[in-house]
């Protein structure tokens, strides 16, 4: 089996605290916002019980006539929880949302809370690399990429997270052609909405000049580099980047 | 009608289930029966002494007064002070009788347990939101022993939140020797466990006794403590 990845102690201490329980006859739930890897979780730690999602109550009811054992994927989503009897059984329960806290407190023996993204940095991290290999290997990427925190995207947690690697990968791979068909497919889309010249040509200038100042530090040497002059260039930041 | 002059009492003083001991004019405990020495282990003879200095009658003479008293889970609804002479002074207390009785044990719901894994797992999850420093002494050796795995779990979260302010917990875990408790009638070895710390918070008390009643648990809620006799069912 592989490892479940986290550096965060919290995540430690949650699978340590379910592993220690995983003989015992009782009910937990673990919960936390859409994309922080409870299912993945779970079922890293529980590969071999049944799995069932808790919105189709009959099947679910069904399953725990049949089973000592069960996963019980959107907890939040079951229709009639009163209705379900968890005694003498091994159940672990997955929710997005909290929803009605009583219910969990006296239903549950443990409840588990697993943290967003943005309260385990270390995470993102050991995640953005795991997806940029990821994303090298099935988009077929061989130079280097560097991802940078700003192209991180974890609104939505671990699912936003392997999006914006995926497009950073992209990006950072596209070569000149690429680009043309992506400015392409872009003024097509965007026609209607009364484009103007000299506003789309901030499109170019403006990643030209933020990369180049990067690069040369000064505006005299970027000005020579890109053979302008340098009132010119001044202009150009002045307008674009101001 | 008064027992003749030469016959002996004593002996059915010794086993009377309500305490009484005897005390001289300084404090000394001149004579004690056997419920009196298992309250000695909840309390200290000072308090004993000073409770029944308080309540005595004005003069020679016997006086009872209803008051709640709590030493952990012995629980009292009233005391008789009584004393015939300057020598000696008697207190006597008058167990307070259950209200509500334990669920009756239902093998079926329990299961043989590793205590301290559930300890362990609770711990965990307790110390993921809360920096409190644990002090813990277990007995790693317990064996395993019928519980109710589910309601215990409950309880143990619940108990372990009333102290999320905590700096400091002190848990314990063990065998109580020589104390015992009885469960449709028969009589079971006790393991104690003991959660004290400088304060806690009290809302959940109801739940916390409530959880383990139904567990076949015996709960004592203190204001610093809360402390939970098992019975230590094997078989």
């Amino acid at each position: 089996m592989q490892n479940y990845l986290t550096h965060s102690d919290t995540v430690k201490k949650i699978i340590k605290s379910l592993d220690l329980t995983r003989h015992l006859s009782i009910a937990s739930i673990v919960t936390g916002e859409p994309g922080t890897g409870k299912r993945t979780l779970v079922r890293y730690l529980f590969p071999d019980l049944p799995r069932i999602d808790g919105a189709d109550q009959d099947r679910l009811e069904q399953a725990l006539e049949e089973s000592s054992a069960l996963i019980i994927e959107r907890f939040d989503k079951v229709p009639n929880p009163d209705a379900l009897s968890f005694e003498g059984k091994h159940i672990i329960a997955i929710a997005d949302h909290t929803g009605n806290a009583r219910l969990l407190d006296e239903t549950f023996a443990f409840i588990y809370t697993l943290p967003p993204l943005r309260d385990r940095p270390e995470d993102i991290a050991l995640y953005a690399d795991i997806y940029r290999q990821e994303a090298q290997r099935i988009l077929q990427v061989d130079e280097p990429i560097v991802l940078e925190k700003r192209a991180l995207d974890i609104r939505k947690n671990l699912r936003s997270l392997r999006a914006s690697v995926y497009r950073e990968v992209l990006l950072q791979s596209t070569d000149r052609e690429a680009i043309e068909r992506g400015l392409y497919h872009y003024f097509t889309a965007t026609f209607d909405e009364g484009s103007n010249y000299h506003a789309l040509l901030g499109l170019f200038e403006r990643p030209l000049l933020q990369a180049g100042l990067k690069r040369y530090g000064s505006q005299l040497q970027l000005a020579e580099a890109l053979g302008i002059n340098r009132n010119t260039l001044r202009k150009k930041i002045h307008e674009r980047l101001s | 009608m008064n027992a003749s002059p030469d016959r002996d009492l004593s002996f059915f003083v010794d086993k009377d289930n309500s305490p009484f001991v005897l005390f001289d004019a300084t404090g000394v405990i001149l004579y004690l029966n056997d419920a009196a020495e298992i309250l000695l282990g909840y309390t200290d003879r000072r308090t004993l002494y000073e409770l029944a200095l308080t309540y005595a009658p004005q003069d020679f003479g016997s006086r009872t007064t209803v008051l709640d008293l709590h030493y952990h889970q012995l629980n009292f609804y009233a005391i008789q002070v009584a004393y015939a002479d300057e020598e000696s002074i008697g207190l006597r207390l008058y167990y307070r009788p259950r209200t509500h009785r334990a669920q009756p044990t239902e093998p079926q719901r329990m299961q043989l347990t590793n205590v301290n894994t559930i300890l362990e797992a609770a711990i965990t999850l307790f110390s993921m939101e809360h920096t409190t420093r644990l002090e813990l002494l277990t007995d790693a050796d317990l064996p395993e022993f019928r519980l109710d795995q589910q309601t215990f779990s409950q309880l143990l979260r619940k108990s372990l939140h009333l102290f999320r302010a905590s700096s400091q917990l002190r848990i314990s875990l063990r065998l109580a020797i020589g104390e015992s408790m009885i469960l449709e009638q028969r009589r079971y070895p006790v393991v104690r466990l003991s959660i004290e710390a400088n304060g806690r918070y009290s809302e959940d008390d109801e739940t916390i006794k409530q959880l383990a009643e139904s567990a076949n648990i015996l709960p004592t809620l203190s204001e610093n403590s809360l402390l939970f006799d098992i019975p230590f069912i094997r078989s």
